[in-house]
């Protein structure tokens, strides 16, 4: 550290609530305390698949995702409780209204976790204030949670996934080489399976394979994002926390280096597919539609070029996606070999705003949806909005962790 | 080589109107000039895009006026731009035009003179030469309603380009019609004469852009309009006016088909209060992005409309029917479609038939049967 104030090492506090569903069961209803617990999605309980559960049940093996029917096989006495998300809302706002005591630098990254900038807010050791702010949390609202303490979001994040419940990991710098790298590497924040297979075939298997690995090598196998990721193995993360930036998801895309360059264009369109695929992927995680959807076309000779067009309706779906990205890219390939393709999704609208103006010549279809819609407008007038929703949303969970009720449940919070 | 003399506000008038069809772009350099005729009889003005060409005609003399003084026929093209700005600004009531040698042309009015540099008239492409085999004539402020009732459905969009015009069906000495976005219609009927036998059914595109221009260079009166039809072009023939529009290759979607004949849920309403009501609800709808409303029907012939935008507000407003008949309904719609239909049906009452929430509805006028709207509705999720 060189003394100057700018360039003074920030002190970044990750808060990830300790199965917070369940953990806001128990403390609204004592008599499930010390109890497996297990919020699931589906009003049919044998269908239905586990969004979280308590420590208790998790030691009887139950996890995230699992299908009720399994959980209960593996805990008998498994209490499966379907989710009130008005009370988890309740809540959430709570945490980080008590969060904001410490400081206004608060990023909520989702209904249970955020991010806070101490280092203008520290009176005394980093630790003490972390040790407060866990009890205060424990008890004005009886809810546990981790905290991560590193001098950057990303590694805050990770030290506080390394010691769960109510544990306080302090990650320096220095212990990089120590504590981070001998970790595999799927098990860093940013990871997902995909990209851990990916790795793989380079041989990359541990935090430091990666912190080590070759630019290039990782840039033509996971585009920009790999420069990104090794950058973050070695501890380097310059994003700020933004108490705004839950509002503004601009943009979903996903683009890939193709194997070899060319000009086939049933393998350029194939490849489209795979790309709407995981963007769509990604809007259904969030809640999102895009009105406004891009490609970007990279030539042998590495030229680029981005094209896009505004939606006449939000769109969604794979099935969407894939339609308008091919007809984009049809529109606009010239015919040379192609090294790189993307698919992005802009100018995103939450779920509760999107529609679809009908077309008098496709009308049909959604008309035959209509009996359907009825029955769960019926439900959702009588017990509420979020009884019931099409499809499960975490069904399309990929590399991340958050849950779909989240955007929608931080935007309600500031209204 | 060409000399007259002629009064300024029909120079203007005629300009403007032929400007209307001048392109600020394009391939044929010539074109964004306009073509001024000086013969025995008068002086004509042409501006054309090669999609649409304006003929407009000054006479020597109209009501024993005399509005131009013929010195010398000839030809001239003119730089538009400059041309119209000139006209519009010369100080006094007469104008002078000469042309010299090498296309040098001297616009005078009082003291001002101006020397431009024009264009030889020779190079400017032909207007198309129209054979009168089909002819039809009406009103010319019917023709003008016909249009203003339905051009504003056309498509902006160019993925579906023949949606971009306006469908004309010429039947039964009755023309009907047209224009879709695929999202709303839009569907007028007029009686028409014809040249031609009464059973002949007949059917072109016009495109949109043509037919608003048309509108604006029309003047209000019920003097007949005569246009004629041929493979690809229609021409429209007013008094001292020929409109050319070039029409839209391809084939028009079938849309007798697609408007519902049976409804569920009919509201009668004011137009007035209803299309105000709609207004203020799509105040606080997105710009662009989400311009759409709420409708439901209420007990006792009540119906609700609202609209909600979170980081704005709501808006919830109560509107009494006039009459209300059938199944409960809620739908959502573009505000700015409601309105356009509301306001393109001229009418005190109207009534909207609806047969549900995912399904096309009908507006129409309670007194005109000629005209009838249909909007596809919003889908929420």
């Amino acid at each position: 550290m060189d003394g100057n104030l700018s360039n003074k090492a920030k002190i970044i506090f990750h808060v990830d609530m300790n199965s917070f569903y369940a953990s806001v069961e128990m403390a609204s209803d004592a008599t499930l305390k010390g109890k497996p617990v297990a919020i699931a999605g589906n009003v049919e309980e044998r269908r239905g698949i586990i969004v979280t559960c308590s420590y208790e049940a998790r030691e009887f093996g139950v996890k995230t995702t699992m299908p009720v029917w399994q959980a209960k096989k593996l805990c008998p006495h498994l209490i499966v409780k379907q989710p009130n998300f008005e009370l988890y809302r309740k809540a959430s706002k709570a945490m980080f209204q008590l969060l904001r005591g410490y400081t206004d630098l608060v990023e909520p990254v989702s209904i249970d976790e955020g991010y806070m900038d101490m280092t203008h807010a520290l009176s005394e050791h980093p630790l003490h204030i972390a040790n407060m702010i866990q009890e205060q949390l424990l008890r004005e609202l009886d809810l546990p949670c981790s905290i991560g303490i590193a001098p950057n979001k990303f590694l805050a994040k990770m030290a506080s996934d390394m010691k769960k419940p109510l544990g306080i990991t302090i990650l320096r710098k220095r212990e990089i080489p120590t504590i981070l790298w001998p970790m595999p590497v799927h098990e860093m924040h940013g990871v997902g399976k995909k990209t851990a297979e990916k790795l793989q075939t380079i041989g990359v298997v541990t935090i430091g394979d990666l912190a080590s690995t070759n630019e290039l090598q990782l840039k033509s196998l996971l585009g920009i994002n790999g420069i990104r990721l090794k950058e973050r193995a070695n501890g380097i993360d310059t994003r700020p926390v933004d108490p705004e930036s839950i509002h503004d998801y601009k943009s979903i895309g996903n683009s890939t280096t193709l194997p070899k360059d060319t000009t086939i264009q049933q393998d350029l369109l194939e490849t489209l597919l795979s790309l709407s695929k995981t963007v769509s992927a990604r809007l259904k995680n969030k809640n999102v539609y895009a009105t406004n959807l891009a490609i970007t076309i990279r030539y042998k000779d590495r030229s680029t070029y981005s094209r896009s067009e505004k939606l006449a309706n939000p769109m969604q779906t794979e099935k969407d996606i894939y339609e308008q990205a091919k007809r984009l890219f049809i529109k606009h390939w010239n015919g040379n070999p192609v090294r790189l393709l993307g698919v992005t999704g802009n100018d995103l609208v939450e779920q509760d705003h999107a529609f679809k103006q009908l077309d008098i010549f496709t009308y049909e279809k959604d008309a035959k949806e209509e009996p359907l819609i009825k029955t769960m407008e019926k439900l959702r007038d009588k017990f509420g909005k979020d009884i019931i929703v099409k499809g499960w949303n975490n069904y399309h969970k990929e590399g991340q962790t958050d849950t779909g009720f989240n955007k929608d449940f931080l935007r309600r919070e500031d209204e | 080589m060409m000399k007259f003399y002629i009064q300024k506000e029909r120079l203007i008038k005629s300009v403007q109107d032929v400007m209307k069809a001048v392109a600020s772009r394009t391939t044929i350099p010539i074109l964004v000039g306009i073509k001024i005729d000086a013969t025995e009889e008068g002086v004509a003005f042409t501006g054309s895009d090669s999609d649409i060409s304006i003929k407009s005609f000054i006479p020597k003399e109209e009501d024993d006026l005399e509005i131009v003084d013929i010195v010398e026929t000839g030809s001239i093209v003119l730089q538009a731009r400059f041309f119209g700005e000139i006209v519009k600004k010369l100080p006094e009531a007469i104008v002078e035009i000469v042309v010299e040698d090498q296309f040098k042309t001297i616009i005078r009015s009082g003291n001002a003179e101006f020397v431009i540099h024009g264009l030889d008239a020779e190079e400017y492409p032909r207007l198309p030469q129209i054979e009168e085999e089909k002819s039809y004539t009406m009103p010319t402020d019917l023709l003008k309603t016909l249009i203003k009732q339905t051009v504003f459905a056309v498509s902006t969009s160019e993925t579906r380009p023949i949606l971009t015009g306006v469908n004309w069906t010429f039947a039964n000495n009755e023309l009907t019609a047209v224009a879709t976005d695929s999202h709303r219609l839009a569907l007028k009927k007029a009686p028409l004469q014809s040249n031609i036998e009464n059973n002949s059914v007949y059917n072109i595109v016009i495109p949109g852009k043509s037919l608003n221009e048309l509108t604006k260079v029309l003047e209000d009166s019920n003097e007949p309009i005569q246009f004629v039809v041929t493979e690809n072009q229609i021409l429209f023939k007013a008094k001292n006016l020929l409109f050319f529009s070039r029409l839209l290759e391809g084939k028009y979607p079938d849309t007798s088909k697609l408007v519902p004949t049976e409804s569920n849920t009919d509201v009668k309403l004011n137009s007035k209060d209803f299309l105000q009501a709609v207004d203020r609800a799509s105040l606080l709808a997105r710009e662009g992005k989400n311009n759409v409303i709420k409708f439901s029907t209420l007990e006792a012939g009540t119906i609700e409309i609202s609209s909600y935008t979170p980081e704005i507000g709501k808006v919830v407003e109560k509107v009494k029917s006039l009459a209300m008949d059938g199944e409960e309904i809620k739908i959502s719609f573009s505000a700015k479609y409601m309105m356009d239909a509301l306001r393109a049906i001229d009418g005190t009452e109207v009534t909207i038939y609806f047969t549900g929430a995912m399904r096309p509805f009908i507006i129409k006028s309670n007194v005109d049967e000629s005209i009838l709207q249909l909007l596809l509705p919003v889908r929420t999720f």
